[in-house]
């Protein structure tokens, strides 16, 4: 449960947080039809980097800078049917850090998250959903890999914390 | 592509975007949570996910072609190195920031602010690896590993128009 739907009355047409077995097969479906309209994996990384193709000289394919657009509209349409919306902080990590270490930390995720996504060729979307889906050894490696350094980063960071993370 | 897919893809984005919105993974307390194995909801989301698409994918297979007629290839690659070492890396930001490329939109979406920060990070990282990957390429062209012809070749053109 997310601490959102705990603290706030929910006022909106949908809950803050669908149950999984609502959004897991809905995005599955989603994957499923990026592979039947375009023969391609769905990936929220690629779609970012179609933005920045034109400064790098390079041309992405058409659909995608479209789609990182249409998914930001969708985003927007579930956050006006969600819980009133409120600006908030970054959870525990806003509580710990004053912004002014907060900024450069969450610049540092950023920056390793979009690193690290080129470098593998994916992300959680494009390897973790769609290249996962078909059984592709790089997704399948690229997957595994993320998803064990990221507990154990957040298992460390509990402990050296004391639990405050 | 034909004008009516170019539609259904936008269609996708969108619904995709909105089901990432609804699952409450933009609060930064839901991954968390998960990758401290106290909750179990984003590993039953993707877990359900890839099963459902696995499935789809089946289906499609069975089918053989795209909604344009194209062969379905389904593309698949072999792991390399470059996928443990990015995974990792990308493991490292997941993990401190609780967030990846897609749930950063829903966390901003949300009210959610800091995430604006986080894309500023991502689009650098992302252009910071193209920039690494270009350099690499160009340093390894200059290697002397270059077949040894070349350099003999080179030379004498220059010296046709380089005046001694």
């Amino acid at each position: 449960m997310c601490a959102r739907c705990e603290e706030a009355p929910v006022l909106g047409w949908i809950d803050g947080q669908l149950p999984w077995w609502v959004i897991g097969p809905g995005v599955g479906l989603c994957v499923v039809a990026l592979y039947g309209l375009a023969d391609a994996r769905l990936g929220v990384s690629g779609a970012w980097l179609a933005t920045i193709a034109r400064a790098e000289g390079w041309q992405p394919e058409p659909w995608r800078r479209s789609f990182l657009l249409a998914l930001v509209v969708g985003s927007l349409g579930a956050a006006l049917l969600g819980p009133p919306v409120t600006v908030h902080g970054y959870g525990r990590l806003s509580e710990l850090l004053p912004p002014v270490l907060l900024v450069p930390v969450l610049l540092a995720v950023g920056l390793a998250l979009g690193y690290g996504a080129r470098w593998a060729g994916g992300c959680t979307s494009g390897h973790g959903l769609s290249g996962c889906a078909v059984a592709s050894p790089d997704s399948l490696v690229t997957t595994a890999t993320f998803f064990s350094v990221a507990v154990l980063v957040t298992l460390a960071l509990h402990a050296l914390t004391g639990g405050a993370l | 592509m034909s004008r009516r897919t170019r539609w259904a893809v936008l269609a996708v984005g969108a619904v995709f975007g909105f089901l990432l919105t609804a699952s409450g993974f933009g609060d930064y307390e839901t991954i968390h949570r998960g990758l401290l194995l106290q909750d179990g909801y984003i590993y039953l989301t993707m877990g359900s996910a890839v099963g459902t698409a696995f499935a789809g994918i089946a289906l499609l297979r069975r089918r053989g072609r795209t909604a344009s007629g194209a062969p379905l290839r389904l593309p698949r690659q072999r792991a390399e190195r470059r996928h443990v070492y990015g995974g990792a890396v990308f493991g490292l930001g997941f993990g401190v920031g609780a967030t990846c490329p897609g749930i950063t939109v829903a966390m901003t979406t949300t009210g959610g602010l800091y995430g604006l920060v986080v894309l500023v990070g991502l689009l650098g990282g992302l252009r910071l690896r193209g920039w690494v990957e270009q350099r690499a390429a160009r340093s390894l062209s200059t290697e002397p590993m270059l077949p040894a012809a070349q350099p003999v070749v080179s030379a004498r053109r220059l010296s046709d128009v380089v005046p001694e």
